[in-house]
């Protein structure tokens, strides 16, 4: 059921690759700013939260233009921190499961629906495509694919930030979000689809996507 | 796990309206309030003046009229129901007067579980005479065994709210200050998620 989930959507970084004046997060793709096309996919569940930073009132006031009912969790300390400490900060009084999102990821609907309505811990790995992946080493198994190892320098997919988990088994390691996932493995492995956004074409791309009815 | 003590302003917060400007609004002192008001919430005049000046418009009208014109304010009955089941760890930290609201603390549950200023009135008790001590809410908050939480809303609470162990600011009446924001660990938008989160504290 999904009212025993806690959704941690982290938004706090400055997301600057992009060029922009303002967290990416923001961007409108197609229309829509990514985390309002998160927010739409989410709107079954109760307990949503948004941990923020840079530039928090302007994350706040389009959150609030579509959806009054989130928690905005503060990480006034994004500089210095990174997207595990903001989930940390998101998870904290959260429910038993917990699942991670980044704000800034364009993810095909059809497969965030899945991974939330599964009640199972899983991570959602992709077909490698940015400059500087973390990749995930996965190992076929009777129960389905599973992720094995994160490294920067083999493994079969992609890391995309999106997983589930039991908030009881999450440690209290500092740096990325998989440093955390990262003893909890084997985890199985969700296959999702997803664009990154860094580059202008990597943003033409995207938009063409999601008009595209989510189709390359 | 020792049980968090929950520490609550009490205008915008509690009270679904400021309390000083429904008063006014009662004596056709409004324009005059709003003015001081609207000047302290900005930061532009420093909370203690800005609420002395507040206390002396509404000094022509007897105790009992503020009481009562109180006790009209809607609350946030959600929160004050949460108040109520959590009665002995709660705790209201207000500018207020001792004398206008403490029927209203008391209909809360809150009779002596709160902290405010402190008006002196004449023996009859109708006529208030003045301010005898304005509460220095960070003095007061420091007195608190941690780990506590504490809600509120305007410029006033920042520094109750940074102190805190849980800080949220409640946006469900009117915006919150910015100083509170950036000294809170959680802001909320609507009485129904602040009385989740307060819930799964």
């Amino acid at each position: 059921m999904s009212a025993s989930k806690t959704i941690v959507i982290s938004c706090a970084g400055m997301g600057t690759r992009l060029g922009m004046g303002y967290p990416k997060a923001l961007v409108d793709v197609a229309g829509k700013p990514l985390l309002v096309r998160q927010l739409e996919l989410l709107k079954d569940y109760d307990d949503v939260r948004v941990v923020i930073g840079y530039q928090y009132e302007k994350v706040i006031e389009m959150v609030n233009a579509v959806r009054r009912d989130v928690t905005f969790v503060f990480n006034h300390e994004y500089k210095t921190t990174g997207t595990g400490a903001s989930f940390l900060k998101g998870t904290a009084y959260g429910r038993d499961m917990v699942v991670a999102l980044d704000g800034d990821l364009l993810v095909h609907p059809e497969d965030l629906k899945r991974v939330l309505e599964s009640e199972e811990e899983c991570i959602g790995g992709t077909t490698p495509t940015t400059d500087n992946p973390v990749l995930m080493s996965t190992e076929m198994t009777p129960e389905g694919l599973v992720v094995t190892e994160f490294s920067r320098d083999k493994g079969e997919y992609e890391w995309t930030g999106l997983a589930q988990v039991k908030t009881s088994r999450l440690g209290t390691t500092q740096g990325h979000v998989y440093y955390l996932l990262e003893p909890l493995l084997p985890l199985k492995m969700e296959k999702i689809r997803t664009k990154e956004i860094d580059t202008m074409e990597d943003y033409r791309n995207a938009v063409a996507w999601v008009r595209n009815g989510y189709r390359d | 796990m020792k049980k968090k003590l929950f520490l609550f302003d009490l205008d915008s917060t509690i009270t679904k309206k400021e309390i000083l400007p429904e008063i006014a609004g009662q004596v056709q002192m409004s324009q005059q309030m709003k003015e001081l008001t609207e000047r302290a919430m900005r930061g532009e005049i420093p909370f203690l003046q800005s609420f002395s000046e507040r206390v002396d418009l509404l000094k022509e009208i007897p105790v009992p009229t503020v009481r009562s014109i109180i006790s009209q304010i809607p609350l946030n009955e959600e929160l004050v129901e949460f108040i109520k089941e959590n009665r002995e760890n709660c705790y209201v930290v207000t500018g207020n007067l001792d004398v206008w609201i403490c029927d209203l603390m008391e209909s809360i549950g809150l009779k002596d579980h709160y902290y405010c200023s402190k008006g002196r009135t004449d023996e009859t008790g109708e006529w208030l005479l003045g301010i005898d001590e304005i509460i220095d809410k960070g003095r007061t908050i420091r007195s608190f065994p941690h780990p506590f939480v504490a809600v509120g809303d305007g410029n006033n609470d920042a520094e109750m709210i940074g102190l805190a162990d849980v800080g949220i600011g409640f946006g469900g009446v009117r915006p919150i200050a910015t100083a509170l924001l950036n000294n809170a660990t959680h802001a909320v938008y609507t009485e129904e998620k602040l009385c989740q989160l307060l819930r799964q504290l």
